[in-house]
């Protein structure tokens, strides 16, 4: 049997801090790929395929292509905010990263969770901390002095003014039926069954908001590319664009982390308790991991197939569609939490 | 436009370079909000002095320059050019050279459609939809390569008939295309038509009344999405679409999504009549015995005389009015595109709309920037 020493807990903890940001590079760097290959696929192309084997190398190449770019900065913006806004969005996505766990490794019967930070209220922080996400926007539009990126920030508020509510709820509703606002709490509250099958409308308000959060496709109004240009990122050139570009896919990827947390279980698979010492190190996280990316493929494939609505129309589908069930949904998860008791 | 804005207005130009948009033109918009108060078109951008070159050039030499009229309907502006010359001279095309004419016409329009159905599905933020036309697109562009030697601008048409003969295979290479052609549009228009953002992005948008098209001189596809049934094929018309059946494809809504409809009923038809002219084709000589001109030193006085000729170009009525000074030049050449008036009907569609929708409107007119700057 393996001995843990008892003081390597807060070790794990920073090991794991360090290892999360290069992860989630690296998996953005995936996510990219996965895109490149999916849109390829439902478009009858063959995507990135020169650059290494499956085009995978295509991603270092694209990185270096934006990292020796010339980085143009107009004449009229408004400098300390054009050059801080990036990098306070990317701020908002590390500070959800800190309290989302990625995994959990089983030694000797204990459970030791892949999270750099654990806190008992680790739910309601992540919510908190990807709205400041939208500071970053309104900065962003406010400082490039052009008018298709104020546009693109209007219509980012619009948004976010609608989903949020929704959003909360459906947490709330969560909460409430597992009675703990940490995410590892909720995970192992789902033990015998996924709170999709529980909650299902929950379940999909949850999905389309998150989806309007990360701004993906039928949702990506703040970008709108064929009426605002490049929306909120109209006058960004270089690495600096690309904190942008990279910023999106890692709330791409911890949004879909968060989906498979609250809803699809997190790292169990139910039913399945091993004894086994391997496969406790390895299969929860290889199973949260694998969750997370199937959500991630599916929203990638939804952006490939369908149009994208209007703005208006995003507002109207939040306050007079989602909210209206998230209230049901919370209606539903305390009267069936009663029933449970729960 | 009246430039002068208020507190909570905001002018916004698309263009000339915009992704949104076919070719370079500016469309100054007046917001408030997300909503248009006001806008106008500004065009010019890529003025060609294609009028002008014209007068210059002798009458063979200006097929290859009204080509270049517009990318998407080079036959179709041939035919016009040519059908003028004709007129004047007096040369009767055979029989042959006039079916085959009906093909490669047809054949233009589906691919200039194709590229109007793709192009509009992604200006509403479609992308995929974008690559399956235009994948079937390119056998339609194979099947023109294979009859004129290019895929865009092919100088095919000569003064009574045409430079050659279809090539052999031609028929059975156009059944396998069409096969293709119709299972995809099939699927499309299923994937359309069950899409609920689609229908909510294009239905009842940019209303289209046939009295505001008739007034702006709108023709084609847009007039015909609001009930008109105004075809020149059928109303006036010119090579042998008397002999063959199809019909004019009409909706009513005179919205979005009905001009998109329209295009691809038209598709539809388009195949039809290539079908039927395949089979009723007679075989004989591409030129008339008493032509005018010898075809290895193609210059040609043209009696004096003025005439109009006009064609069905996939965007709608393609006139050229020609002066004839008797020299071997024309004196004046009138190009009446269907486009410049198509456009001009841009700032009343879109007023009261969301800025979203502008690019949708825009982009279901389909209209061809450098036909209209010419």
């Amino acid at each position: 049997m393996l001995e843990v020493p008892a003081n390597i807990y807060p070790w794990l903890k920073g090991i794991v801090g360090l290892v999360l940001i290069g992860a989630l590079f690296g998996f953005g760097m995936f996510a990219i790929w996965v895109e490149r290959k999916l849109s390829a696929d439902i478009q009858e192309r063959h995507g990135p395929n020169r650059v290494g084997p499956r085009g995978i190398f295509q991603l270092v190449a694209d990185a270096i292509k934006l990292f020796t770019k010339e980085e143009i900065i107009p004449a009229k913006v408004d400098r300390i905010l054009y050059i801080s806004a990036p990098i306070v969005i990317l701020l908002s996505v590390f500070l959800m990263l800190v309290a989302i766990p990625v995994g959990a490794v089983y030694v000797n019967g204990t459970e030791y969770v892949l999270a750099a930070t654990q806190m008992d209220i680790s739910i309601l922080y992540i919510e908190a901390v990807s709205a400041i996400a939208i500071i970053g926007t309104f900065v962003l539009g406010y400082g490039q002095n052009n008018k298709y990126a104020m546009m693109g920030t209007f219509r980012n508020f619009a948004q976010m003014v609608g989903y949020e509510i929704p959003l909360g709820l459906t947490i709330v509703s969560v909460a409430i039926m597992s009675g703990t606002l940490d995410v590892v709490g909720i995970v192992h509250a789902q033990d015998r069954i996924w709170y999709a099958f529980l909650q299902p409308i929950g379940f999909i308000v949850f999905f389309i908001a998150m989806m309007i959060d990360m701004g993906r496709l039928p949702f990506d109004q703040n970008e709108g590319e064929e009426e605002l240009q490049a929306g909120v990122f109209t006058e960004y050139s270089s690495m600096r664009f690309g904190l942008g570009f990279f910023a999106e896919y890692f709330h791409l990827i911890l949004g879909s982390f968060l989906i498979a947390l609250l809803f699809l279980g997190g790292w169990n698979v139910p039913g399945f308790v091993t004894d086994n010492t391997v496969l406790g190190v390895i299969l929860p996280t290889v199973v949260l991991v694998t969750k997370a990316t199937l959500v991630m493929a599916f929203i990638i494939m939804m952006r490939w197939a369908v149009p994208r609505y209007r703005i208006d129309q995003v507002v109207d589908l939040s306050w007079k569609k989602l909210l209206p069930f998230s209230l049901l949904n919370l209606g539903w998860a305390i009267a069936l939490g009663l029933y449970l008791g729960v | 436009m009246d430039t002068n804005i208020g507190p909570d207005e905001m002018l916004i130009h698309m263009g000339p370079h915009h992704i949104a948009q076919p070719g370079p033109f500016r469309l100054n918009v007046k917001l408030k909000g997300e909503t248009v108060q006001d806008s106008d078109v500004e065009m010019g951008f890529i003025h060609k002095g294609i009028e002008k070159i014209l007068e210059s050039k002798t009458y063979l030499q200006g097929i290859p320059v009204v080509d270049r009229a517009c990318y998407l309907a080079a036959l179709t502006n041939e035919e016009a050019f040519v059908g003028c010359v004709e007129k004047l001279a007096g040369i009767e095309p055979t029989e042959r050279s006039q079916y085959i004419r009906v093909i490669v016409e047809e054949l233009s329009r589906i691919q200039s459609h194709l590229l109007g159905y793709g192009e509009y599905t992604e200006f509403i933020g479609f992308m995929t939809m974008f690559f399956y036309p235009m994948t079937v697109r390119e056998k339609i562009l194979d099947l023109l390569e294979m009859t004129t030697g290019a895929r865009i601008t092919h100088s095919y048409l000569r003064f009574g008939g045409v430079r050659d003969d279809l090539p052999e295979g031609f028929e059975a290479k156009c059944k396998e295309a069409f096969a293709l052609l119709r299972r995809g549009l099939e699927e499309w228009g299923e994937l359309m038509k069950s899409d609920t953002i689609y229908r909510e992005r294009t239905v009842g948008v940019g209303v289209l009344t046939p009295d505001t098209a008739k007034e702006m001189g709108v023709t084609g596809p847009p007039l015909r999405a609001t009930g008109v049934d105004f075809d020149i094929r059928k109303d006036e018309p010119y090579l042998v679409y008397d002999d063959l059946d199809f019909k004019v494809c009409t909706e009513t809504a005179g919205d979005v999504y009905a001009r998109i409809w329209v295009r691809v009923a038209e598709i539809y038809e388009s195949m039809y009549i290539i079908e039927q002219a395949l089979d009723q084709m007679p075989s004989g000589p591409l030129f008339p015995e008493n032509l005018p001109y010898d075809r290895r030193a193609p210059v040609m006085r043209v009696p004096e005389g003025e005439v109009f000729h006009r064609v069905e170009d996939p965007r709608g009525e393609m006139g050229m009015y020609m002066v004839s000074d008797g020299s071997d030049k024309p004196y004046r050449v009138k190009i009446r595109g269907p486009v410049f008036p198509t456009m001009q009907a841009m700032p009343p569609l879109i007023k009261d709309s969301q800025l979203a929708d502008v690019v949708a409107i825009v982009g279901s007119l389909d209209p061809c920037v450098s036909e209209a700057d010419r």
